[in-house]
């Protein structure tokens, strides 16, 4: 026990422990908007574009967020209208779209020598969080919950029924085009830490446990949130004591809270 | 004071026009019922006189708040949501994000007015289609509209909710509101007498 804490000396530590329960929570909150819309799969097909786009930014040898960012956030508007255009087709396009992406990007990493700096990614690494990722994650977190708080009525609303709220005047897409920056952000924030491979659970699966307990969307976003927290910090905890990648442990607690609230909750 | 304006206009879906060429003017306090057959385009009209679906060509001129209650509803049964909330998103307008006091009494006058009010805290996941249909009327009504579109609002209401449903119509058309309201249901039924009675066949409105 007493190395565990010890570990928490450690600035890197520190860092993944601080960046990385501000972006759970932050993943599980959108999480509950785009489970309750269908856009589940969104995190999964973004952080395999995400993944493209860091063995090409390897390849290049340039920084990866320079390229990981814009990209991802492009892919997550083409996704997002392209779901709401062809209302059916939206699954199809993200497994079409991230599967490319993936092989794609397991050619560059190949091709260019880099498989294994890329490798980390797919699982993540606590170690991967800088000084520059922690700050980033602390401004975008209260972007995050700022936005939930001022746009909550609206995101209610939007959620909700989409053309319902157009009827009423809103600029739905707006909102649509925030929901997609704000995933974007967090996933190519999340996937270092969590790995491209497992950020999608991140937000889809408190999102579910907490639908088992709360009866509104108001509450089912905090609970979401909390659930999110403890999970990573459990999972962190996890991956400590079992030497495995943090993001692995994080999933782990999160189905672990799922099963024991599927079978308390009736 | 002129609420809805329409000047030749023709919807399509594709290569298939559905209103073809269509004008139409309603004045506040106006009740107007759009009749015509299955699939004539009553819903498609109403749709597209609440935004949500572009016009070919024409032109629309329409109050600036409206409210409308769709045919069928397409939002998940199972959301997570009670229906105090529901009612209340009716007030949310461009640029309004929060709900004042006067949102939340106009919630409770027509929750209570609908007879739904011992439902506000339940969740929408519980109700039936009835009761369900009840809270997106109340919901349309809190919208304070100038233009109020319905769209065959008694499918699926007993009796006594088609009574309580006219007298709040009554009430807010004397208030300026005008009403637009597809209906299959024998005219003489509804209780209210409409201004105007509007056919849609063959892609014309007849009066
Ligand atoms: N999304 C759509 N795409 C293509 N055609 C459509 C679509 N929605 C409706 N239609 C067609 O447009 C026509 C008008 O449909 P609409 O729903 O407006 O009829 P309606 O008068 O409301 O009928 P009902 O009395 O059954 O409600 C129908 O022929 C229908 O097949
Ligand atoms: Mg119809």
């Amino acid at each position: 026990m007493n190395e565990i804490l010890e570990l928490f000396t450690y600035q890197f530590v520190l860092r993944a422990l601080i960046a990385g329960s501000l972006i759970s929570v932050c993943t599980s909150v959108l999480g509950v908007v785009l489970v309750l819309k269908h856009y589940s799969l969104i995190g999964h097909g973004l952080s395999e574009i995400g993944f493209a786009s860091l063995s090409i930014a390897a390849a290049l040898n340039i920084p990866a967020m320079i390229i990981s960012t814009p990209s991802v956030i492009l892919a997550s508007f083409v996704i997002m209208f392209v779901s709401q255009r062809y209302k059916t087709a939206g699954d199809i396009a993200i497994a079409i779209a991230s599967s490319i992406a993936l092989a794609l990007g397991i050619i560059i990493s190949s091709l260019s020598g880099s498989v294994s700096s890329t490798s980390s990614y797919l699982f993540g690494s606590v170690l991967a969080i800088s000084q520059w990722d922690l700050v980033f994650s602390i401004v975008l977190s209260l972007v995050i919950i700022a936005a939930f708080i001022v746009f909550y009525n609206r995101l209610f609303l939007i959620t909700y029924n989409e053309d319902y709220a157009r009827s009423l005047g809103i600029n739905t897409t707006f909102y649509q085009l925030l929901i997609s920056i704000l995933t974007a952000l967090i996933v190519v924030l999340g996937m270092r830490i969590m790995g491209t491979l497992l950020i999608s659970g991140v937000i889809i699966l408190p999102a579910v446990s907490a639908r088992k307990v709360a009866s509104d969307f108001r509450m089912l976003v905090i609970i979401s949130g909390v659930i999110s927290f403890v999970a990573f910090v459990a999972g962190l905890l996890l991956s400590f004591v079992f030497n495995v990648p943090a993001g692995a442990g994080v999933i782990i607690a999160n189905t672990l809270i799922l099963i024991i609230l599927k079978v308390l909750v009736k | 004071m002129n609420r809805l304006t329409l000047e030749n206009v023709v919807i399509k879906y594709g290569d298939i026009t559905v209103i073809n060429d269509v004008s139409l003017r309603v004045d506040s306090g106006e009740m107007i019922f759009i009749t015509g057959a299955n699939g004539s385009g009553k819903s498609t009209l109403t749709k597209t006189i609440a935004g949500l679906l572009p016009i070919s060509s024409g032109k629309i001129t329409r109050a600036e708040k409206i409210s409308y209650v769709p045919q069928i509803e397409e939002a998940d049964r199972n959301f997570p949501a009670k229906v105090r909330e529901i009612v209340l998103t009716g007030t949310q307008r461009k640029g309004k994000l929060f709900y004042s006091k006067h949102d939340k009494e106009l919630a409770k006058r027509f929750t209570n007015a609908l007879g739904i009010d011992g439902l506000v805290d339940s969740e929408i996941k519980t109700l039936s289609g009835g009761q369900l249909r009840r809270v997106y009327l109340a919901r349309a009504l809190c919208g304070e509209p100038e233009l109020l579109l319905l769209d065959e609002p008694c499918a699926g209401l007993d009796a006594e909710s088609h009574e309580i449903l006219f007298k709040v119509l009554c009430e807010i058309l004397s208030k300026g509101c005008a009403i637009l309201m597809v209906t299959h249901d024998d005219l003489d039924l509804t209780g209210i007498k409409a201004n105007r009675v509007i056919r849609i066949e063959g892609g014309k409105i007849h009066e």
